[in-house]
This record gives structure tokens, sequence and C-alpha cells, in this order.
């Protein structure tokens, strides 16, 4: 092993027996998700440590009632663009992908540049646009090109302080998303009242993250370090702010697992109306029967988003629902915590399992 | 009511059924429950069949080829058709004879574009040696198919048969060249990404005939990359495969593009290189004659791993844990976060 990398891991060693008690750390980005699943991070923490994903990964976070429209809109004959990971999601409708199998016009697209591209060919194309600042920035872009868009589009800081104010889990710490963070700065993240650390995506980074914000939690610190300094400026990025906020209101989101958060969501403004396919279609969209899509299963989705279980806590993981035949979206997303256990972590058992 | 919506999702032929993953390999196992006749043919469910000839074996192999975009830097859909079966074939130890081409076209197809993919495979036979001997040409109506599908077969004859269960422990993993590059140029150029990338696909009928005799197993990391075809060949050998994170076959510009891209890079396909086992005593020999074929800058032979009992395929990562490598699902699917 590398010899910065050992001297951190015996950094935090030392800091996590100095702090002692059950320390929850979460980390909220679908990258960060994978990366510490990849790099094997669970296994060299001191067993005190106990690092959990959040509400990280875009498609896990898009509510069943959004995927049922879009589903539907596909349904009734609208071409539907968006991008690879929501195909497979299951609603009560199907999924995106069953619904091109059944004839519907639904594409995969890479970038939004392909759904303009696909525009040319298909006038009534939606693009279904998901995901936080990061892709909101490149939705915004296309909608000033004139593609139209249903937007399930979120803003990352409402979820954190959601978290906190439900308050079901004791986080200590946020590993703070680096290419969120990219775009939205440090700034923002100031009034959240938790240690957090924005960090990059390779195992130093991840370390020295998780290091940071022990040494805050010793200092009795609650404040935002920013690790990832090659790539998150103070200020973000102005110029893709801006573009969002020419293009998009912020409005309240409905997100899975918490529901509706106040503020949380980013809707196309009055100014683009005609390319809002909420309002474009809305004849469809209102005949829809949603008291199914509020009935509950055995997927831990919800509860696995907002941290407080571990996929393998879920009845479902590995036995009824795997990569191939998912139930929820947690195993469709590659950024998903329960497709990145699934991948990364075939034979762990349930690491501490009794915490909470 | 969870039980029902798997049955539903299996009624259905979905994109995943063609990704090379674990649903391609249910689909082919229900296909070949009922395709149950296979005469003297042997190896029926593998990328080639085999027949016993008198002194040698013919091998017979066939290959469908979809691609978007058709021309991408370093090849089109006509050079990976040709060099795909070509280089099954080739894996197989067998002597390429002749290949066939069949083709179906979509009405209002563009006759230079066709004329360009018949020039890049004609280029790559006559690289090979190996003629294009018959084939067939049909035409849909507009809208039926996207531009165009390419179906090559090849028959070839092997002395000795390379397996891809071959592996011993012990035995070195080694590629013929760095990875990954034809899957980076393709989506290099969906993204608009200005890059030098160039896919790798080339024949290798002429490097493996110079060293297959030395190689225990054999296999080209086409659809699936790395990661679904050393994990089926270690599979398939009863064996466990370490691979080291600080020499493995990529080169930066692969890795950044994985990166950026948030795609697992051991998926990343290649067509024109290969995977192999040697014995520790034969390997200085086979990447001696290997880096003839794939020189540095082009990233040459080396090794990758290395074979020990036990199962699975793992990496030795730069903190030290072992991961493991899994069979890749589905599609490849960039990050949104």
């Amino acid at each position: 092993m590398n010899k910065s990398i050992q001297n951190i891991i015996k950094k935090i060693d030392i800091l996590s027996e100095k702090i002692g008690r059950r320390i929850n750390l979460m980390e909220v980005c679908g990258t960060h998700t994978q990366a510490v699943a990849r790099y094997g991070i669970r296994e060299l923490m001191p067993k005190n440590i106990r690092l959990t994903s959040g509400p990280g990964c875009p498609v896990c976070v898009t509510s069943q009632e959004d995927i049922d429209m879009i589903v539907n809109l596909a349904l009734a004959g609208i071409p539907v663009a968006t991008y690879g990971d929501m195909m497979r999601v299951p609603g009560v409708y199907g999924s995106l992908d069953q619904a091109r199998e059944k004839g519907a016009k639904v594409f995969t697209v890479y970038s939004v540049e392909e759904a303009l591209v696909l525009q040319k060919k298909y006038p009534d194309l939606v693009f279904f646009g998901l995901g936080f600042e990061t892709t909101a920035a490149m939705t915004a872009y296309a909608v000033k090109k004139g593609l139209t868009v249903f937007s399930v589009h979120k803003l990352f800081i409402p979820a954190m302080k959601a978290l906190l104010k439900l308050g079901e889990l004791k986080i200590d710490g946020f590993i703070n998303p680096g290419h969120v963070s990219t775009i939205i700065g440090v700034k923002p993240y100031t009034d959240i009242k938790a240690p957090q650390v924005i960090t990059g995506f390779i195992a130093e980074d991840i370390l020295i993250g998780i290091y940071m914000l022990l040494r805050q939690l010793a200092e009795n610190r609650a404040e935002v370090e920013n690790e990832y300094l090659r790539s998150v400026r103070q200020e973000g990025n102005p110029a893709a702010l801006k573009s969002i906020f020419e293009v998009f209101d912020v409005e309240d989101g409905n997100w899975r697992g918490f529901g509706v958060i106040p503020k949380s969501g980013l809707e196309i403004k009055n100014k683009f109306k005609n390319q809002n396919a909420k309002i474009k279609y809305k004849k469809i969209l209102d005949k829809i029967d949603f008291s199914k899509s509020k009935k509950t299963t055995a997927c831990k989705c919800g509860e696995i988003i907002r941290g407080l279980k571990e996929p393998r806590e879920c009845p479902l993981f590995k036995k009824l629902c795997t990569p191939e035949y998912p139930v929820g979206p947690c195993m469709v997303s590659v950024e998903g915590a329960c497709n990145v256990e699934y991948r990364y972590n075939q034979n762990a058992k349930i690491k501490n399992q009794k915490s909470k | 009511m969870q039980k029902s919506k798997i049955k539903n999702q299996n009624n259905r032929i979905e994109l995943d059924h063609g990704g090379g993953g674990y649903k391609s390999w249910e689909l082919l196992r229900d296909i070949r429950g009922i395709l149950r006749l296979k005469g003297k043919w042997k190896n029926c469910e593998d990328d080639a069949a085999i027949f016993n000839l008198e002194k040698q074996k013919l091998v017979f192999t066939t290959d469908a080829f979809i691609v978007d975009p058709i021309f991408f830097p370093g090849g089109d859909i006509g050079k990976i058709a040709i060099c795909g079966t070509i280089n099954d074939l080739a894996v197989m130890g067998a002597r390429p004879l002749g290949i066939s081409l069949s083709m179906i076209i979509e009405e209002g197809f563009p006759k230079a574009d066709l004329m360009k993919i018949i020039e890049s495979i004609d280029a790559v036979s006559r690289q090979a040696g190996i003629p294009v001997v018959t084939g067939d040409t049909k035409v849909t109506e507009k809208g039926k198919i996207d531009k165009i599908e390419i179906t090559t077969a090849g028959v070839g004859l092997a002395k000795k048969i390379i397996s891809n269960n071959g592996i011993n422990p012990g035995d070195l993993i080694i590629t013929s060249g760095d990875l990954g590059e034809h899957a980076a140029a393709l989506l290099s150029k969906r993204f608009n990404y200005k890059t030098r990338v160039k896919s790798d696909s080339k024949p290798l009928n002429e490097e493996l005939e110079k060293v297959g005799k030395y190689l225990n197993a054999c296999k080209d990391p086409t659809r699936g990359g790395l990661a679904a075809n050393l994990v089926e060949m270690a599979e398939k050998s009863k064996v466990k495969v370490v691979l080291d994170e600080k020499i493995l076959p990529y080169k930066k510009e692969i890795i950044a593009i994985s990166e950026l891209l948030g795609i697992d890079i051991f998926s990343l396909a290649s067509e024109g290189r290969f995977i192999a086992a040697v014995s520790p005593k034969k390997v200085k020999k086979v990447l001696q004659i290997l880096r003839k074929y794939n020189n540095p800058p082009t990233g040459g032979a080396k090794i990758i791993g290395r074979a020990e009992r036990g199962r699975g395929v793992f990496l030795k990562t730069s903190l030290g844990s072992l991961r493991p490598i899994e069979m890749p699902k589905g599609k490849l699917i960039p990050r949104i976060c």
C-alpha cells in the first residue's frame, strides 16, 4: 500500500479512537457510492465509523409518480428520451424500457446534445430531465436550444437539510458531492449545521475527506471544508448557475423516500412554458390513476436513500431483486446503493448491522 | 405481486438480452434448450463450434453486427464485422479459410457509404489474406432497421484448439496490447470529445498463428471487455485470477474517458486484442513475439495478472484491498451524478 495512504488511515484510526463513540458519516453522491465500494474503503474503516450512502443517486430519488407520468406519456405515443439508467426503473405502468418493447418511441441518450439531434426527427420529443445541478445545467442549455423537457431536476442542499430535520439517523458528517459542488461552489453548504467536506473521487480524496471530518468532530467544529480544490471553486461555476436559473424556477420537489421537499425542485420557467411537457401534455397526465403509485411494496429503497438501512437489510436484496430483475431504482442505477453493493461486495456480511 | 412483476419482464426480449451479460446467457440457454441436435459438432455453446476432421479440426463461427455510429475513428461497421469473425476463429487457434458476408440494408442508405464499408472489408481481407467467398444482400423498407446490419460467418482449420477454459493455477495472464480503445473511440465520437483515440480493430490471425502454440487459454475481449471475458475464462477454467491495479492495460486517454463518463473501464470492448494465459516459462517469448505486432506507442503486450487456485477475478487496488471484478450487467451507462 502506498505510504501516504497508510499515513491517512493511521490518522483516521487515531482520531476515531480518540472520539470513541459511534460515528455515522454519509456520502451523498452516486459516484462516491461507487468509489467507496470500488476501493474497499469500508473495509479500511475503524469499527466505530459507519459509512452510509444518502440520496445521491438521481435515478433513485426520482419519485414513482414522476416515472408513472413519463411512462404514460410514452405509452400515449409521445417520443421520450432520457439517460440510460432511468429506462429500467419499474413503475406501476411498467418501465420506459417496457414501454418501448410495447412499441412506444423511447430513446436512450448519453447527453442532451443527442436529444437535440433526435428532436429534429421527432419534433414532439420530450426529454425526461433528471439529476442535480450537474445535469440541470445541461438541460438548461438544451431548453434554450428548443428542447421540450419533463423536468424532475432537483437541488441538492434541500435534501441534506431535510435529512437532518427528519433526524431519523444521527449524521455526524457529510462527504459532500464533488461534481455537484463543482457547479454550486462551497457557499450554499454553509447554513447546514453539520461537519462537511467536499471531496474528489479517488481513494486518497475520500480518505482525506474522512480524516478532515473526524478532525472537525474532534475539535467540535461544524463547517464546510473543500478537499476537492482541483475542481471545486468557492463560487462554483457561475456561468452554469446563471444558465440554470434563466431556465428554471425553484419549486417544491417530489423525492422518493422523502415525499415533497419544499423548494427542492427545478421547474421550467413560464417563459419556456411551450417546452414544458407537464403543461403541453397536461390532458394526458391528468388522466393517470395514481392510486396504485402510492401502494407500498417490500422494497426498501426509501429507507436506503435516507441512510437508515443497508441494502443487505432489504428482504428482497439478491433474492427477488437483482440488477437483471430490479424491483426498485436503487438496484437499477449503477449509482444506486443496492446495485453498487451487489456488484462490488458479493460475499460481505452486513457490517455494523447493529447501528442506530 | 413482486413475482408477477418478474414474470412480466421475461415475456419480451429486452436490450439486455443482447448485452453479453447474464441475460444473454439465459437467452442462449433457452434457445439451446430447443436446438438440441448437435450432430458431431462440439463446443456448440461457445463463440465457435468444432468439427473433428481426420488430422485437423474444422472451426465454424458467426457474428451479427450493429453499431452506432457506423463510421468511427479507426474503422467502421464493415471493419469490425470482418475482424470479429476472423478473430473469433484465430483465438480458437484456427487458421481462417474464408468468410461469408450478409447485409441487411435500409432503403435510402447512401451507396457511397456502402462502398466505403465494402472497401474497408476488402482492406482487412487483403491484410489478413482471408477472402470473402460468399454472401447475401437484402434491403428493407425505410425505418424497418437502422441503416445497416451485417452478419459474417467464417470457417477455419486448427491443428490444436486453444480453449478459453485452459487457465492453470500459476499461469500468467497477458494482453496482446492495451485494451478498451474500440469502445472509447465510439464513446468519444458519441460525446463529441476531441481525442486522438482510435478503434483498435484489426485482424489477429497472424500474431495468433505465431504464438498460439504457447497459449493455455485465449479469448478476445470484445463485448463486455476484460471484465466479462476474463470472468468467463476464469469461471470455466475453475481458477482465481488476480490483476494488479498498477499494471493495468489501459492508456491514460482511455482512463480519462472512462472516469469522465463514469463508465467501468473493465467493460470497455476491444476489437483487435486478445487476453491469454501463458505458463511463466514461455511468457517472455510470447511477449517478445507479440510486441512486433502491438508495439508501444500502440501499447505493447504485457502481463496483467496471475492465476491461482480458487475462484473469481479480483483486482489488487492501490489501497491493498482485493476487489472483485464482476460480469458487467446490461449496457454501458455514463454517470449522471
